[in-house]
C-alpha cells in the first residue's frame, strides 16, 4: 500500500516545515479568530452528541470525547485521553452556516396596484470554522459548484460561503461508517482550508494554506515541528486510510448505476426505508429546498423563505394531478442515483463525500455502502447531452409586469398580456418560461404563449389558488416575473424540414409562439402540419388564430375533440387518432410534441413508426418548479433539472427515463 | 376583446362567518385559537365569530363559511349533528387529535364497550355512548385538518391566512424528522436509543418532544404513506424490544388513523391490563343507548 502523507504546504516566514502549537495554546487561535470580530464555530457536546456551535473557549470543545457509529447508532465515549478532536463527524454539517436551514429570501409588499419585490440581505458576519475534516471541505466544495460553480449563482450562498475562514482537522480515528476514500475526497485534508491541525499527544502540529492562515500563524507562540512529530501525524492519518478501506469501489459507479434502474433490489430497500428524510439533511452537499409563503393577516406584506426540502417527502415532486415519484421505492432511487451518477452529468463530481452521517443518522439503519454494492453491477452506458443556453435572474429578484389586456380563452383559460416586463423577454425564445408570482403565492412556471415588442403574453389554465388569482387579474394591476427561463423549442434545426406539431388543450400555449415564427417566415420551412385537440370545441384555444393559420397562412391544421358539441361537425377522439393512420415518411420531419406524458409517449411512437428520428422528435415537460434555475432541486429528472436543462428534450436525449414511472 | 379593469379600491367584501364546534374532546384545540393573543384582533377584523361557546355566549345555527369543529364522533346524538353541521357549511376544518384520528378514546375500540361502562359508571344505562370513538373524517367530507393534541398556533395562523388570501394552505406532510434536522436537534433514537415515532408522523408540531429529549409519539398522527410496519420491524430486531412494547407506541392519541391503527391491532398495543381487550376493534358504530 502507498502511505500517502498529510500535504506539508503553506510555510510560514519564519518557520521551516509545520510548526507544533500546545493544546493550551489552540485558546490563542480562538481568540485571535474572535478579536478579529469572527464567530468561531467548533465542536461541542450537546444532547449525547458533538455538534458543532459557537465555541469560545477550549473547555467548550470535546476534551478526551470519543465517538462510536454503526448504522442507525451513535454514542460518546470516554478516550482516556485529552484529545480535542478525538471524535469523527457528528450528527452538524457546516453547511448550516453556508445554507442554513430556514432563510427568508424575498420580502413582497403591495400598496395598491404596485408591487414591490425586495430581496432579504443574508448574515454575513464573519465566522471561522475550527475543525473541518477532509470530507467536510469536500462537501463545501461540492455546494460551492452547485450554488456558485455554474450559470447562476446564489447569491444568499455566496455571501454566506465568502465571510469563512477555515481551520481544518486532519483525521486521526475513522468510524466504522467512513468511506471518504473509495469516494476520493480523504482522509487527508489537501486543499479547501486556511489553516490546518494535526492533533498529536500534547498539541497540535500547524500549517498554513492561505495568505490569511499565513498571517494567523505568525501570530502564534509555534516552534518548529520535529521530524518524529511530523512523521507521527503522517503516520496516523495514513493508518486511517488503512482502516477505512475501500468499502465501496467507485470506478465505473455512474454508468452502473444507472443501468440498473429495474433492479429488485430498490422494492427491498423501500421497505426498510421509512423515507423520513433524515440522510438528506445530515448530507453535508444535499441542496433541495422549497419556497414557502407567509403573509400577515392583513395581506399586505408577504414573505418567502427557503428552507431545506427532501426528494424523500412525498410533496417534493407533486403538481397538479400527482406526485411524480409516487412509491417510496422512486424516491430512494433518485436519492442514490443523483448523488452518485447523475450528479457527475450536472456538476462534475459525485454528490457524495464518503462523511457517512448518511448511514449513522438514519433512524433504521440502512447502510448505502451496501445498497451500492448490492445494486450496481458493472455494465457500461453512454448518454447523450444537449444544451441550449438559457437567459434569467436569480431566485430572490423579481421584476414586475402590468397587465394591459385580458382575454377569456375557454371557460378555465386566460391569456394576460402584460407591458412593462424587462427588456430581456424580448430576446425570449419559443419554448422558455417565466416563473409568475403573486405576493402569498408560491411562483409557478407559466410558459410565455406570445412575444410582444414591449411585452409577452401569458396563457393560463385556472387549475389551482394561484392560477385562478392570475386568471382574475384586473387590467392594470401588475405581477412579478422572472425570466425568460428554460431552453427552447430548437426551430432552427428544422429549418428545410417538413415539421409536424402535436399538442393538446393548454398544450398549445407554449408553442404557440413557434406557429408565430413560422407564420412570419414561412418560406424556410416544408408542410407544416398542426394536430390539436381539446376536451370539447369551447375548450380550443387561440380559435381565431387556428382559423387563420389553416385559411391563410399555410399551415395543414387539423382539430379534434373529445366530446363534440352543437356545431361541431369536425373529428372525434384522442389527437394521435389523427395521423395513426397517415402514410408520410418521416425521415426529413422534426416534430415538438406537448400534452400530458402518455400523450407525448404515444405521439412519440407513432411518430417514430413513421421513420422521425429521436433525435428530432421535441417535447416540452412539466415538472414542480421553484426556483426555474436548477437550485431548488424540484424538477429533477434523472440527471436533468427540467428547468434549466429542459423544459424542450428530444426523446433521445431523455432515453428510457422518458414515459418510466416515477422518475 | 372583453377586457376587465380593476376599480380604483376594492369595496370591503363581508367577512367570513365562522363557527367552532366541539365533539367528544377537552376544548384544548378551540383554546388554541384564544391563545393566539398577537394575532386576535386581526383575525376578528377578517371573520365574523358567530359561534363559539369558549369564546362568546352569542349562538348561531349557520350558515358558516368555515366552521372548525373539534372532537370525535363519540355519542349516538353526534351522528345527527355532524351531518347536518356539514350541511350548513361550507369549509368544514377538523381541528386536533380527537377530530382527525379519533383522539384517545379511540383506545376503546379495541375494548369491550360495555365492560368499561360497568367498570366505570355506577349507572352505565344512563351513558349514552357508541361502541367506537371515529374521527369526524369518517361520516362527512372534510374540507381541511389540522392535527396534533394540541393543534400547533403557527398551523391555524397559516390556515386562516391562506383563508384570507385565497391560497392553500402550507401544512407540510413530511416527516417530523425533518423538522429536527433543521433546527439541529439531535436524533433521539440514533443518540439514545429512544423509539421515537418522528419519521411516521406528520410534521407541524415543530419536534416539540425530540426537542425536550423524548421520541415522538405520534400526536399528529401518520402522515402520507407512512411506513410504519417498516419502523415496527426495525424497532423489533435492531431495538431488541417486545411485539407488545412497539405496538404500545402506536397506541396514543392517533392509534385509531391507518397504519397505527394495523399495528395496534396486529402487535396487541392496546391492552388496558384489566383483560378488556379484543384483537380486532370493533367494526359497527352501532351504540347502546
Amino acid at each position: 500500500m502507498v502511505i500517502r502523507t498529510a500535504p506539508l504546504r503553506g510555510h510560514r516566514p519564519a518557520l521551516e516545515g509545520p510548526g507544533f502549537l500546545a493544546r493550551a495554546d489552540l485558546q490563542i487561535l480562538i481568540d485571535l479568530l474572535r478579536e478579529e470580530g469572527r464567530r468561531v464555530i467548533g465542536p461541542t457536546v450537546s444532547d449525547g452528541a458533538i455538534v458543532f456551535d459557537e465555541v469560545t473557549s477550549l473547555d467548550d470543545l470535546p476534551r478526551g470525547i470519543g465517538d462510536e457509529q454503526a448504522p442507525g447508532r451513535y454514542r460518546l465515549r470516554r478516550r482516556g485521553d485529552e484529545r480535542l478532536f478525538g471524535f469523527v463527524v457528528g450528527p452538524t454539517a457546516w453547511k448550516k452556516w453556508t445554507f442554513p436551514a430556514l432563510v427568508a429570501l424575498t420580502r413582497a409588499s403591495k400598496d395598491g396596484h404596485k408591487l414591490s419585490f425586495v430581496p432579504e440581505p443574508p448574515d454575513t458576519s464573519p465566522v471561522a470554522f475550527l475543525g473541518a475534516r477532509a470530507c467536510d471541505l469536500a462537501a463545501l466544495g461540492v455546494q460551492d459548484t452547485v450554488f456558485t460553480g455554474t450559470a447562476f449563482v446564489d447569491p444568499d450562498y455566496a455571501a454566506r460561503r465568502a465571510r469563512v475562514f477555515i481551520v481544518a482537522v486532519q483525521c486521526t480515528n475513522a468510524a466504522s461508517t467512513c468511506f471518504c476514500t473509495s469516494m476520493g475526497t480523504g482522509p487527508e485534508v489537501e486543499s479547501g482550508h486556511d489553516v490546518l491541525l494535526t492533533e498529536l499527544d500534547g498539541g497540535f502540529l500547524i500549517e498554513a494554506d492561505t495568505a490569511a492562515g499565513r498571517i494567523l500563524l505568525e501570530k502564534l507562540p509555534l516552534r518548529p515541528a520535529s521530524a518524529t512529530e511530523q512523521y507521527g501525524a503522517a503516520a496516523t492519518v495514513a493508518a486511517v486510510r488503512a482502516r477505512i478501506g475501500d468499502p465501496v469501489p467507485a470506478a465505473g459507479l455512474h454508468d452502473r448505476l444507472l443501468a440498473q434502474l429495474d433492479n429488485p433490489r430498490w422494492a427491498q430497500v423501500a421497505e426498510r426505508c421509512i423515507t423520513c428524510g433524515n440522510c438528506t439533511l445530515a448530507c453535508p452537499t444535499c441542496f433541495c429546498t422549497t419556497l414557502t409563503q407567509t403573509t400577515d393577516l392583513t395581506g399586505v406584506d408577504a414573505v418567502m423563505y427557503r428552507s431545506w426540502d427532501s426528494c424523500f417527502s412525498p410533496g417534493f415532486a407533486k403538481v397538479a394531478g400527482g406526485s411524480f415519484r409516487s412509491r417510496p421505492r422512486d424516491r430512494y432511487r433518485q436519492w442514490l442515483t443523483h448523488k452518485f451518477a447523475t450528479w457527475w452529468d450536472q456538476f462534475g463530481s459525485s454528490g457524495c463525500v464518503g462523511c457517512g452521517r448518511c448511514i449513522t443518522w438514519c433512524p433504521v439503519g440502512i447502510d448505502v455502502r451496501d445498497e451500492l454494492n448490492a445494486i450496481a453491477p458493472a455494465v457500461p452506458l453512454v448518454p447523450e447531452v444537449t444544451l441550449v443556453e438559457p437567459v434569467a435572474a436569480t431566485p430572490n429578484d423579481f421584476v414586475t409586469a402590468r397587465v394591459v389586456a385580458s382575454r377569456q380563452e375557454s371557460v378555465d383559460t386566460t391569456t394576460l398580456t402584460l407591458t412593462g416586463t424587462d427588456p430581456a423577454f424580448a430576446k425570449g425564445s419559443t419554448g422558455q418560461f417565466a416563473m409568475v408570482a403573486l405576493p402569498g403565492f408560491p411562483p409557478l412556471p407559466i410558459s410565455i404563449s406570445r412575444f410582444l415588442p414591449d411585452g409577452i403574453e401569458l396563457t393560463i389554465r385556472g387549475a389551482g389558488p394561484a392560477t385562478k388569482a392570475m386568471c382574475a387579474m384586473l387590467v392594470g394591476e401588475e405581477l412579478g416575473l422572472r425570466g425568460p427561463l428554460g431552453n427552447n423549442w430548437p426551430l432552427d434545426r428544422a429549418v428545410g424540414r417538413d415539421l409536424v406539431i402535436v399538442t393538446g388543450g393548454i398544450g398549445l400555449a407554449p408553442l404557440r409562439p413557434v406557429l408565430h415564427a413560422i407564420v412570419a417566415d414561412r418560406r424556410r420551412f416544408g408542410d407544416v402540419k398542426l394536430f390539436y385537440g381539446a376536451r370539447t370545441p369551447a375548450d380550443l384555444l387561440f380559435r381565431d388564430e387556428l382559423e387563420r393559420w389553416g385559411a391563410r397562412d399555410g399551415i395543414d391544421v387539423s382539430l379534434t375533440v373529445d366530446r363534440a358539441g352543437p356545431g361541431w361537425t369536425g373529428r372525434v377522439g384522442i389527437v394521435t387518432h389523427l395521423f395513426d393512420q397517415a402514410t408520410w415518411d418521416g425521415t426529413n420531419m422534426t416534430a415538438f410534441v406537448c400534452g400530458p406524458e402518455r400523450m407525448m409517449q404515444a405521439t412519440a411512437t407513432t411518430l417514430a413508426g413513421r421513420g422521425v428520428p429521436a433525435s428530432r422528435i421535441h417535447v416540452t415537460l412539466e415538472r414542480h418548479m421553484e426556483c426555474g434555475i436548477g437550485l431548488c432541486g424540484h424538477c429533477q429528472m434523472g440527471k436533468y433539472f427540467v428547468c434549466r436543462d429542459g423544459p424542450v428534450f428530444s426523446i433521445g436525449q431523455l432515453g428510457d427515463i422518458f414515459g418510466r414511472e416515477g422518475i | 376583446m372583453a377586457t376587465k379593469s380593476a376599480p380604483a379600491s376594492a369595496p370591503a367584501a363581508a367577512r367570513p362567518r365562522v363557527g367552532v364546534v366541539k365533539f367528544a374532546s377537552c376544548d384544548g384545540c378551540q383554546l388554541t385559537l384564544l391563545d393566539l393573543e398577537d394575532e386576535l384582533l386581526s383575525v376578528v377584523e377578517h371573520f365574523e365569530i358567530v359561534d363559539f361557546p369558549e369564546a362568546t355566549s352569542s349562538r348561531s345555527a349557520g350558515p358558516y363559511d368555515v366552521l372548525f369543529v373539534e372532537g370525535s364522533v363519540s355519542e349516538p346524538a353526534h351522528l345527527e349533528r355532524i351531518v347536518e353541521l356539514r350541511r350548513r357549511t361550507r369549509h368544514l376544518v377538523t381541528i386536533g387529535a380527537c377530530a382527525t384520528a379519533g383522539g384517545i378514546q379511540a383506545l376503546r375500540n379495541w375494548g369491550d364497550h360495555d365492560a368499561f361502562r360497568a367498570g366505570v359508571y355506577a349507572h352505565p344505562e344512563w351513558i349514552h355512548s357508541l361502541a367506537r370513538s371515529t374521527p369526524i373524517a369518517e361520516h362527512v367530507t372534510v374540507d381541511a385538518e389540522l392535527r396534533g393534541c394540541p393543534i400547533d398556533p403557527g398551523q391555524l395562523v397559516e390556515l386562516l391566512t391562506a383563508l384570507i388570501t385565497g391560497r392553500r394552505p402550507q401544512l407540510r406532510d413530511e416527516s417530523v424528522c425533518m423538522e429536527c434536522k433543521r433546527r439541529g436537534v439531535v436524533c433521539v433514537m440514533v443518540s439514545k436509543g429512544s423509539p421515537c415515532l418522528g419519521q411516521v408522523t406528520q410534521t407541524g408540531c415543530g419536534a416539540i418532544c425530540p426537542r425536550f429529549g423524548r421520541g415522538c409519539y405520534g400526536c399528529f398522527g401518520p402522515r402520507e404513506q407512512a411506513n410504519a410496519a417498516g419502523l415496527t420491524r426495525h424497532l423489533q430486531m435492531a431495538g431488541d424490544r417486545p411485539r407488545e412494547e412497539v405496538g404500545r407506541l402506536f397506541a396514543g392519541f392517533t392509534a385509531y388513523s391507518e397504519p397505527f391503527r394495523s399495528m395496534v391491532t396486529e402487535l396487541g398495543g392496546a391492552r388496558t391490563g384489566r383483560g378488556a381487550t379484543t384483537a380486532e376493534p370493533a367494526t359497527t358504530t352501532g351504540g347502546k343507548a
